[in-house]
């Protein structure tokens, strides 16, 4: 069980310092906290889900994942709690930068992206807005804002993903489609 | 990228993506098949395409890869 919790806690760690750029500030013994808590909690979820193991995978590799889904986990409520999603991150304002049309660009991407900003605040619901305005243009992760609107990464992404078709849907029917090959599935 | 490629990319929504919690239980069978040097989209073509566009999952998925590959050495059983 101790061999169990160590490889998790190196794997924790690891993972850590990958994502390190996620949270800057986080560094030294209090990364080494973080670590120490997402396998613990990593080996609470393996041992309440031993049952679920069927050897499909190398247990090593299947047991990795609980460290990797905690490292995530840990440090989105880390960054929801030093750096929470401020109002104007949630609602919409400017367009961002890179769809901005730029000085002679021609009229037609003009009118598309007013459209685009038309759809955006008349086609969706509120809570898809919200997500695609936070995530999709201003960048919030998709698990702070999870946790800022009290859900989970799913329910945000079918949000987000509901978003966008629709948004594609507004575009097209208003006479400024993205690509046709998209909307011709792939 | 250009404008419209940048438009193209924040309006993705693919047909077939699994989401987010189809991937979970399966993660591990994902990153093995891909050690292997096979083709997780015969499996998990959901998958696939979620993991495109999903960038939680993605890192989520690297991190098991990576973890995976630079401790395989260790193994409980």
């Amino acid at each position: 069980m101790s061999r169990l919790h160590d490889i998790l806690r190196r794997a924790a760690l690891h993972e850590l310092h990958r994502r390190r750029g996620q949270l800057p500030d986080l560094a030294g013994p209090e990364l080494e906290d973080v670590a120490q808590q997402c396998a613990d909690d990593a080996l609470v979820s393996i041992l309440a889900r031993l049952d679920d193991f069927k050897g499909l995978s190398r247990f090593t590799t299947w047991a990795y994942k609980f460290a990797i889904f905690e490292v995530s986990s840990k440090l989105a409520r880390h960054a929801w709690q030093r750096h929470p999603p401020s109002r104007e991150e949630l609602e919409l304002s400017e367009l961002p930068d890179r769809l901005t049309p730029r000085p002679g660009e021609e009229l037609e991407r003009r009118e598309q992206l007013t459209a685009l900003r038309h759809a955006i605040e008349s086609d969706l619901t509120p809570r898809q807005r919200e997500v695609f305005v936070a995530t999709a243009l201003n960048d919030v992760p998709i698990d702070v804002l999870a946790l800022e609107l009290d859900t989970n990464r799913n329910a945000i992404y079918k949000n987000l993903f509901d978003a966008r078709r629709r948004l594609r849907q507004s575009l097209a029917a208003a006479g400024h489609p993205v690509t046709e090959e998209k909307e011709a599935g792939t | 990228m250009t404008d419209l490629k940048a438009l193209d990319e924040l309006l993705r929504a693919e047909d077939g993506d699994a989401g987010c919690d189809a991937g979970t239980p399966i993660m591990d069978q994902y990153v093995e098949i891909e050690l292997r040097g096979g083709d997780p989209g015969e499996q998990f073509p959901g998958t696939v395409i979620h993991l495109r566009v999903c960038p939680g999952c993605r890192a989520d998925h690297d991190g098991v890869l990576e973890a995976t590959r630079r401790f395989s050495e260790i193994d409980l059983e």
